[in-house]
Parts: C-alpha cells; structure tokens; sequence
C-alpha cells in the first residue's frame, strides 16, 4: 500500500530560536527524500518531531490522510514511523538483542527467528549476543534499522546516518536504503551531505533557518545550486595557487619513525620519512585506519617514539611533549573536536585558556588571571568569525563548525610556523568547510606551513602542494599535487601501485 | 575456646544473621543503583525501618503488621527523595545525603518513648530441627523467614535483571535515560519504582535489627550498616550474588574478630575492628578484577539527572 505523509504547518520555537518557521512539507513512498540543511537549520528539530520526542507548537502531521496525534515516541512507532537518530539511540551495555527485544511484544525465540531473517534479507552480519559497544559504529547503525524493520515501518528517517560512517559502509547503507524503498518504504534522509543528496535521494527539500527554501528534483540539481541554497549566498570558489619551490627551507622534517603497537586496533606505522617547506602545505591522503592517528599522535608528541628523528626550524624535537613542542611554534588540531580538542563542559575561554604559554600570561603565581584570558578569547572569537561573543558559553553549545573553528582560532593566534590538522572539516557544513579552507590557505599565504591529514580526497586536492597516501602505516611516495588525480589517489588509498 | 564441630556451626549461624540487614539493604539498593539513580539515603531509610517497625510492634503487638509498616515507611521516604530527584530534578547524591540525616534525626525523636522497652521473640521456622542435626542444623534451619528471604533475595534480583523484561528495562533505563524515553520507556516512571523498591528494601533491614537481630530500640542502632551495604554496591560492581559475597564476608569477619577480641589475640582492637572494612574491600576487588565485566555492570548514568525533552 502506498504511504503519503503530510506535514502542515509545523512551528516549533525555541527561546531565542525559531527552529521551525511554518514547515510544510509532502512525501509520497518508492521515493527518497533529502531533507537538506546546514548544521541548526531545523532539521532535527522536524525529525524529532516526526518521531514523537518532541511536540511542536503548531501545525499537524498526516499519515494517509489520517491526522497524527504524536506526542510521545510510542505513538510515532505505533503509526510505523521508525527513526534512527545521529546519536545512536542504543544501550550500550546490554546485548545486541537485548537492545532489540526491549520494545518488542513478542517473545525471545519468535523475535529472534524474525531478526535473523532480516539478518539474512538484507546480508548484514552482526552477532547478536554480544554488548552494542564491541560494535562498529556501521553495526551499531544496522542495529539501529534493524529495531525500525522490527516494527515493519511505513516511514523510515535516517538523521544524517553517513557521518559516523567509513566510505564502505557509507555504500552499503544506500544499498540497503534503496532495497528498503523498492519494498514500498517511505524514506526521509537527512543530510547535509550535498553529494550524497545527488547520489542516493530523488526528491530534496532544502531548509534553512527554520523554513523550508526550496524542494525540487535532485535530478535538476548540481552541487553548487544546492550549495547556494542551502547556505543562502553565492559560495566563492576556493582554488589555491600550487606552488612547488624547490630552494626553500625545510622547516619540518622526519626521520625513521616507526610505531609499533600491541594493540590490534592501532595500526603500525613503518618508516616514514618526509618533510615540509616553508609556506607549504603537505597532504596526507588514506582511508581512515591506516595509521593517521598514530601519525597525528606521534607528530604532536602525545605518543613518543624511539629512534625517531624530528627536526622543527633546526630543532631536534622527537622527544618533547605537546606543550613543549607548541612553545616552539607546533599547533595541531585534531579530529575529534569534542573529545580531544576541547572539552565540552568547559566554557570558551577555559577551552582557550587549556593551550596557555608562558608568553601568554593567563596564569600568574598559580592564580588564573581571567581577565587576560576572556579578552583573548574574545579576540579569537571575532577574529575567526565564531557565531557568537559570549565567552562564558559552554563549548558544548556551540555547533561543530564554530567549535571547529574556536580551536582553530585558538591554535593559530599564537602565529605557529607549523599547523598540523587531521580531519579539520569532518562533519561540517558547506559555509563552515569553506571558512576552514579559506583558513588554511591564508595561512600558507602568510608563507607558513601545514600538515593536512585528511579522508577527504577533494580537500588535500584543493588544499595541498604536496601530497602523499598512507595505506597500512606505510607513506606513498611524495607527489606534487597538480600531478595528483583523484582516481590516482584512489588507486594508492586502495592499496595499489600508479607506477 | 573449644572448636568443636557444633561451635563453628552456630558461629556461621551467626555469621549469617548478622548479614542479613546488609543483603537486604544492599540488593534495595543495587536496584535503585541499576535504574540509574544514586540513593545515598540507604542508612536513614533503615533508621526509620527500624523505629517504625520497633514502634508498631509495641503498639499493635503483632509482628506481621510491624514489619509491613516497617517496609511501608521506607517507601515512604523513599518516596520523597525520589520526588525531589525525579520530579523536581535536585542533585541525588546531596539529596541523599540529606535523606540520611533526616532519617537519623527523626527516628531518634520518634524513638524516645520506645528506648529500654524489650522486644518480643520473632518466630523461628524448624527450630526442632536446628537442635537435632549436628553442625547443619543451626546453620540451615532455627532462622527467622526474614534471613532465607534474604539469602535468596540476590539470586532473584539477579534473575529479576538478567532473565525478565522489566529487569532488561531497568538495566537499560541505568545504561540510557534518553534512549529509553525514545523508545517510549517511561523513564520517571521506572526510577520511581525502583527507588521505592529500594526504600523498602532498606525499611526491612530495619526491621530485621530492631526486631530480630536485636530486639529493642537503640538510638542510631544501624550504626553505619546502611554506608556499608552502599560500599557493597560499588565494590561488588552491581553484581548481586557479589554483594551476596560480600555481605557474608563483611558479616562474618564482624563475628570472628568478636571473637579474636574475647579470646584475647594480641593483634590490636582497633585492627580487628578494621578488619572487616579492610577483608571485604580486598576481597571484592579481587573477585571483580575484569574490566570488561565492571563495565557491562555498571549503570552508565548513575547519579545522573535526567529530563525529558519538550
């Protein structure tokens, strides 16, 4: 039977924040819909609506003409609207199946009969008796549909599903996606992944700021017109000068570093060698879990190595700790913003204040001196555009981009000579990803150098002069970037030779 | 001290009377502790089991009702910590805390008028027995039904949380407050009835010292019991035939040094009266080593406040 759901008017608003402005939207299933937006333009907010975790303040929701009462999460599943959020909705210390059993009115033998069928259906493997935290992040998603498929949906919303995801499991996804909507699913998918809008989804719904701007065949789209619409101004092109200058000085260079791990989930790292110019930016392509983090870790001195060599500005210092190395003009930004870069009960300028120096005076005879700190922070704040002045705001409140750009900022108004990055887009929208590139380059402008170690193949090619593939802890060879193709990276992320 | 095999079955008779207060306070508890919410008010919740249950009995002279009002007003306080945490989302561990003055004070007043009345003896089931099998027979049989309620109340707590449903929803309610409310668990709801269940618990502790184990009021007569059986919570990681473990060790260390001391060792009293403390520290430590386990047991947002979104 077809399904034709019906959003009329929805308003939610927050205070000091009008999340939903007046939403109404159709959807009608064999297709697959994109709900598109940057990251607080309200598609959360509609989502959680639509499964019942919040009630809106006005406006009606229609299954088949039928008006939905929805106002707590069990009358989302009773009308077969499954749901699966960003942040899994999963119990981490109880077994796969004792996850999928908790809302089930069957008993244990029928119900696993039933999943293993899915199981089987659709070819995911997941053991089922084991916790949800021994899962990757890709099985804990399956879980997660395999609980909505439970219930035999009509409706099935996936909130930005792709983002923790690796790129293989990112396809198995859509092939799953797909199969679930030839089956007469109704599929709303919501990103603000432009290219997988193109790549997986019919129909796009474009909102910004609380309001639906636009909704149109993704068939008549490109990137860019979805990139203008969605951010709602033109985007500038952002294409950096190559340059290869071969008298320059090295500024940066590593000898013979080897890692050796244990640990069956760190990857070994065997003999890298290579090195950075002045105002360069070297690019580390790979798939993620072939060694950058160890790189990352060992290049910001959180893991020390033995018999490594690392020359800074005519400095040996293989053997100095992060702090140490930052007081000789290192900066680094990792991956994971929350957990590593900040800490997300701190408020902004205790976050700022966690990568003091001894020229920065925050701390005077063990007392902090908040005052110094809070006007530095405000600096950093309107120097890079952070969306807000408010020092005092928990980091945990501000978006990935202007957190992503708060650390940034926070890193490089000490003016390093060298800034290494893992990973500085992940997850952000457009306008956040162009401000960061925009970043990067000037730094190089001002004839400083960087280490970009990225997933994403279209950054290093935007952004490096040099670029080298990690695969297996093992560095390619290093080749200027205007010889670089994306197939010839793909080839060496991939495990292959372009010789 | 003539160690004979009848002697050391009435010593481990004993040994098991006196942890019962701890098993059942414990066990309360460790449920409340699996759904989430950390009652730090277990001592005063005993108290008031105990004067309650004392008084009542004075009064009516009938055991049964002294003991179901004595369970009765655990919930009761139980239910205003569970109020002020749940509903009015206040901090549980100063909450708690609270809860446990509160209790101590109150009883001492309500217990006035019962100080230096005797108590009354409490039925014990299969006396004849006891007296007639050698060395089992005081440790199996001649026991209030309190105590085998007791002994087997961890292993039904753990089948409660490992083998029934509502037993998978509080362990997923202490693992996920938010996640649960998505899939419909009506999360107040369940911490509630787990905090009134651990009230309960710990007003038969009570009980089970004023009317059993002791029978007479003694102001402050917990005398700490109600700490302990919340450090055999943690240090036994959630795990209820743990706590079980731990409950007898602690009890039975309480008995033995007893004994060292009367016997006259020339070890100091204040280290055997540490030693029980230090014994069941040690030993549940050791039987809870793996990290893998301590993880899968402990409730993820215990001591959290949790609300649901609008």
């Amino acid at each position: 039977m077809a399904t034709d759901l019906r959003i009329s008017n929805i308003s939610k608003i927050y205070p000091g924040c009008i999340a939903n402005d007046n939403v109404s939207l159709q959807f009608k299933s064999g297709k697959i819909y994109a709900l598109l937006g940057e990251n607080g333009a309200g598609k959360s907010t509609l989502v959680k609506i639509l499964s019942g975790v919040i009630s809106p303040d006005n406006g009606e929701v229609f299954l088949n003409e039928k008006n939905l009462k929805l106002s707590s999460p069990l009358d989302a599943k009773k009308n077969k609207i499954g749901m699966v959020f960003q942040h899994f909705n999963l119990f981490e210390t109880l077994s796969v199946f004792e996850n999928l059993s908790i809302d089930a009115t069957e008993d244990n033998k029928s119900l696993r009969v039933r999943i293993n069928e899915i199981l089987k259906k659709y070819n995911f493997s997941i053991d089922l008796d084991v916790p949800v935290l021994n899962l990757s992040a890709g099985q804990k998603q399956k879980v997660e549909i395999i609980r909505c498929l439970l219930r035999s949906p009509k409706v099935l919303i996936m909130d930005e599903p792709t983002s923790v995801l690796t790129e293989q499991e990112t396809e198995e996804l859509f092939i799953s996606l797909k199969k679930f909507c030839d089956e007469g699913i109704l599929i709303i998918y919501i990103t603000h992944k432009l290219k997988e809008v193109l790549s997986l989804c019919d129909e796009v719904a474009v909102m910004r700021k609380g309001k639906v701007v636009s909704v149109s065949q993704t068939q008549n789209e490109k990137v860019e017109t979805l990139a203008n619409k969605m951010v709602g101004q033109k985007l500038g092109k952002i294409k950096k000068k190559i340059k290869i200058s071969k008298n320059k000085d090295e500024i940066f260079k590593v000898k013979h570093l080897n890692f050796y791990s244990d640990d069956p989930f760190e990857t070994n790292l065997v003999n890298l060698n290579f090195s950075v110019k002045k105002g360069e930016c070297l690019g580390i392509a790979g798939i993620s879990g072939n060694g950058q983090n160890e790189l990352f870790q060992i290049l910001s001195g959180e893991i020390i190595t033995p018999n490594t060599s690392i020359i800074f500005r005519n400095k040996e210092i293989a053997k100095l700790n992060p702090k140490q190395r930052r007081e000789y003009l290192m900066a680094f930004s990792p991956e994971d913003r929350i957990s590593q870069a900040a800490v997300p009960e701190l408020k902004i300028y205790e976050n700022v204040a966690l990568n003091n120096f001894k020229s920065s005076n925050f701390f005077e005879k063990g007392l902090v001196n908040e005052r110094k700190i809070k006007e530095h922070s405000k600096k950093i704040l309107s120097d890079f555009s952070v969306n807000t002045d408010n020092v005092e705001l928990k980091s945990q409140f501000l978006s990935g981009g202007n957190l992503q750009k708060l650390i940034l900022g926070r890193e490089l108004i000490t003016a390093p000579e060298l800034l290494i990055c893992y990973n500085p887009t992940w997850g952000l929208d457009v306008g956040a990803i162009n401000y960061i590139h925009e970043t990067l380059i000037k730094i190089n402008d001002q004839e400083k150098s960087t280490i970009l170690i990225s997933t994403d193949t279209e950054e290093l090619l935007k952004l490096s002069d040099r670029i080298a593939v990690i695969y297996k802890g093992k560095l390619s060879k290093i080749m200027p970037s205007d010889e670089v193709t994306p197939e010839k990276l793909g080839i060496l992320m991939g495990g292959g030779s372009i010789d | 001290m003539s160690l004979d095999i009848s002697f050391i079955g009435i010593l481990i008779g004993s040994i098991m009377a006196s942890s019962v207060p701890l098993i059942l306070a414990a066990s309360g508890e460790l449920i409340t502790e699996r759904s989430g919410v950390l009652n730090l008010g277990v001592e005063g919740m005993m108290i008031i089991g105990a004067i309650s249950g004392f008084a009542l009995m004075v009064i009516t002279d009938n055991l049964f009702i002294a003991i179901i009002v004595s369970m009765l007003s655990g919930v009761i306080i139980s239910l205003i910590f569970g109020f002020l945490t749940q509903s009015l989302l206040t901090n549980h561990v100063a909450t708690g805390l609270a809860l446990t003055i509160f209790g101590i004070g109150l009883s001492a007043m309500l217990g006035r008028d019962f100080v230096g009345i005797p108590g009354k003896d409490f039925p014990i089931l299969f006396s004849s027995l006891r007296e007639s099998i050698p060395f089992f027979g005081p440790i199996l049989f001649g026991h209030s039904i309190v105590l085998y309620f007791a002994f087997a109340l961890p292993f039904l707590t753990n089948y409660f949380l490992k083998n029934t449903k509502l037993g998978l929803i509080v362990r997923a309610v202490g693992d996920s407050p938010v996640s649960a409310s998505n899939q419909g668990i009506n999360v107040i709801m369940v911490r509630y009835c787990c905090i009134l269940y651990g009230g309960g618990m710990c007003g038969l502790a009570g009980a089970y010292l004023s009317l059993i184990y002791t029978p007479q009021w003694i102001e402050n007569m917990t005398a700490g019991r109600g700490w302990i059986a919340l450090a055999l919570v943690v240090f036994a990681t959630w795990s209820p035939i743990k706590v079980l473990i731990g409950a007898i060790i602690f009890g039975g260390i309480s008995i033995l040094q007893l004994h060292m001391q009367a016997v006259g060792f020339r070890i100091p009293v204040q280290f055997l009266i540490a030693l029980p403390y230090l014994m069941t520290i040690i030993v549940l430590v050791v039987i809870s080593r793996d990290s893998r386990k301590i993880k899968l047991n402990t409730p993820t947002s215990l001591g959290r406040i949790f609300y649901k979104e609008k």
